[in-house]
């Protein structure tokens, strides 16, 4: 009998369970066995090695499962409240889109009509819009700069 | 298949669905549910892979916080443990590769006790002290195999998971998986010389 035949017998022995090995692989390693001492003497001690993981126990206990359960319920409501809040930023961000849109076209409108009673140049009235349009932008930024409340800590220093 | 395996895997597929959209909803009853129900197999895998009680209870933890962030990622045509188990070893990986730029190569044998003992009530003394010297000596045997080898036998023969499963846990080749199933038990097998049922 060769080494492989005994190398195949215990990789099917250590593999053997329900879909580990087929019908014909199982009916060779039976024979195999029948004539073969030490592959019967693996056998028996990888089922017993077998047995001996399929008992040993650890469990989880009491306060370790009502832990966890505490813990996750207390990160699903902060989940949902992320939710919440990050759909009422969704809102709010289409509410002021669609303003924005609708400010916009009127801004435009009555500054092309003061542009032209103005009788001003279409290129003129076009960056008085655009100069308009930026303002409010440009000066809260120059707020929040001087206030020292955008870019600086509590020190007044820049924070990386 | 016949009709009873037909019942069978219809039913199971009808509970990984139910699993798949509770957990898309983040619905926190079935999570009780579902801790409860795989506690003990989730903690021994984790103390198996780490042999540390204490930060296989961390990770026990962060699996099921896990669990609930990432539920929309549930494929329910598989078996709900099997991804329960991967991410608890993605968790395990990456705790290791916080503490040090290692694989699960960085579980080496501990100095402390490797596991606790089981909770339940033993009907005598001489039971229980029989018991924990099993344990102790399979624990022991256990945490001086390579870690990949560990596992693969703490999931073939503990958690009585396929082949297949197992190879979808850990993400190796079936090949490899049949192989450190083989060889994992035949290095094992000297360490629980003595320790037999």
């Amino acid at each position: 009998m060769t080494a492989d035949l005994h190398e195949r017998a215990r990789v099917l022995i250590a593999l053997s369970g329900p879909e580990g090995v087929s019908h014909a692989e199982r009916s060779w390693l039976t024979e195999h066995l029948e004539s073969c001492a030490s592959c019967r003497e693996y056998a028996e001690n990888s089922a017993a090695a077998i047995r001996l993981l399929r008992v040993n126990a650890v469990t989880a206990g009491v306060s370790l499962v009502a832990t966890t359960q505490i813990r996750v319920r207390e990160r699903a409501r902060e989940l949902q409240r992320r939710r919440e809040r990050l759909w009422m930023i969704w809102a709010c961000t289409a509410a002021v889109t669609l303003c924005a849109g609708f400010t916009t076209a009127v801004m435009w409108r009555a500054v092309a009509w003061i542009g032209q009673q103005a009788q001003l140049s279409t290129p003129v009235w076009e960056l008085a819009f655009v100069v308009l349009s930026l303002m409010p932008t440009i000066l809260a930024g120059i707020l929040l700069l001087a206030r020292g409340t955008h870019l600086a800590d509590h020190n007044g220093s820049y924070q990386a | 298949m016949n009709a009873t395996t037909c019942y069978f895997v219809s039913a199971m597929a009808d509970e990984n669905s139910e699993v798949a959209r509770g957990l898309r909803r983040r619905d926190p009853d079935l999570l009780d549910r579902l801790i409860e129900k795989y506690q003990h197999r989730l903690l021994r895998y984790l103390v198996s892979l780490t042999g540390r009680r204490e930060l296989a209870e961390d990770l026990f933890q962060e699996t099921w916080i896990r669990v609930l962030e990432r539920g929309h990622q549930y494929d329910a045509r598989h078996e709900f443990s099997t991804w329960l188990f991967a991410i608890a070893r993605n968790l395990l990986i990456d705790h290791l590769r916080r503490k040090q730029p290692v694989s699960m190569d960085g579980l080496a044998p501990d100095d402390g006790p490797p596991f606790d003992l089981p909770d339940t009530g033993l009907p005598s003394a001489l039971d229980w002290t029989l018991r924990r010297e099993q344990n102790e000596q399979i624990s022991a045997g256990l945490q001086h195999l390579a870690a990949e080898y560990r596992e693969a036998l703490v999931l073939r023969f503990q958690e009585g998971m396929s082949l297949e499963e197992i190879a979808h846990v850990t993400g190796a080749p079936l090949g490899t998986v049949k192989s450190r199933v083989y060889r994992g038990l035949s290095a094992l097998g000297p360490w629980l010389k003595g320790a037999r049922l």
